[in-house]
């Protein structure tokens, strides 16, 4: 999220994984219900590294040992266009497109060969608020395992949803 | 884990908002209903623990090849949204 770096504002945290970090509270984006697998992580940061825009990594500052890689999947997958269930909306406070943001998981295989992303349970976050949950699409057909191509910056590359 | 009986048509009340009712009863599956206020999220237990172990193991993986991440790294914080943001433009034919 973009913020003011109003220098009185921000501090400064070492990342076992990113090293030094500089933000604002304004940066924290809040979990109320964690995340499925790290229930009781309630804040975290949403940060770029070395200048890899592509991915996003979801940092804890609730355990500094965890941090989730994820992508913006529009960055892939141009035409991914989940509904959000009423349940997303109404905990989120969202009431337009506008409102929103996602980021999926990814997962890099052993051998760096494959990169997959769960589209099915996308981390949907209120830019407004700065609130976050995983919003799991049940019966969307969308993949937990969507295999991506090892480049994803390049042009569109057409998703189809697989279960 | 508490364990109760219940009769066709029968239901549990979870706290104050959740209510499970047993709707139907066929050999070997039980058609459930819920009842729940409109921010709760109801799922196949099989599917929200699928999530789970994704999200462990994306958490354990490297994330980013390996090679691609230099011996000091730092850390911003991200802008997010952008390429939802320009998808909500009008494309340009």
């Amino acid at each position: 999220m973009e913020s003011d770096m109003n220098v009185s504002d921000t501090q400064t945290m070492e990342f076992p994984r990113f090293g030094t970090c500089t933000y604002s509270e304004t940066d924290v984006i809040r979990f109320p219900w964690g995340i499925p697998g790290f229930p009781n992580l309630r804040r975290w940061l949403a940060l770029n590294v070395d200048e890899n825009n592509s991915f996003v990594w979801l940092q804890s500052l609730d355990d500094l040992n965890v941090a989730l890689p994820t992508m913006d999947p529009y960055y892939v997958f141009e035409d991914y266009d989940p509904k959000l269930p009423g349940y997303a909306a109404a905990a989120l406070d969202i009431e337009s497109p506008t409102d929103f943001a996602m980021l999926c998981v990814v997962v890099v295989t052993e051998n760096a060969e494959e990169m997959t992303m769960n589209l099915f349970a996308p981390i949907v976050i209120n830019l407004r608020t700065h609130t976050g949950r995983q919003i799991v699409l049940e019966n969307s057909g969308f993949s937990v395992r969507q295999s991506i191509p090892r480049k994803p910056v390049s042009p569109a590359i057409e998703a189809e949803p697989a279960s | 884990m508490l364990v109760l009986s219940r009769k066709i048509n029968q239901s549990i009340m979870i706290g104050d908002n959740v209510r499970i009712v047993v709707v139907a009863v066929d050999r070997d599956q039980v058609k459930l209903g819920i009842e729940a206020p409109r921010e709760v999220p109801v799922h196949r237990s099989e599917i929200y623990e699928e999530i789970q172990r994704s999200n462990r193991v994306a958490a354990e993986s490297a994330g980013v090849p390996a090679a691609e991440v230099p011996a000091t790294p730092s850390a911003t914080p991200a802008t997010i949204g952008t390429a939802s943001r320009a998808r909500l433009q009008p494309r340009k034919k």
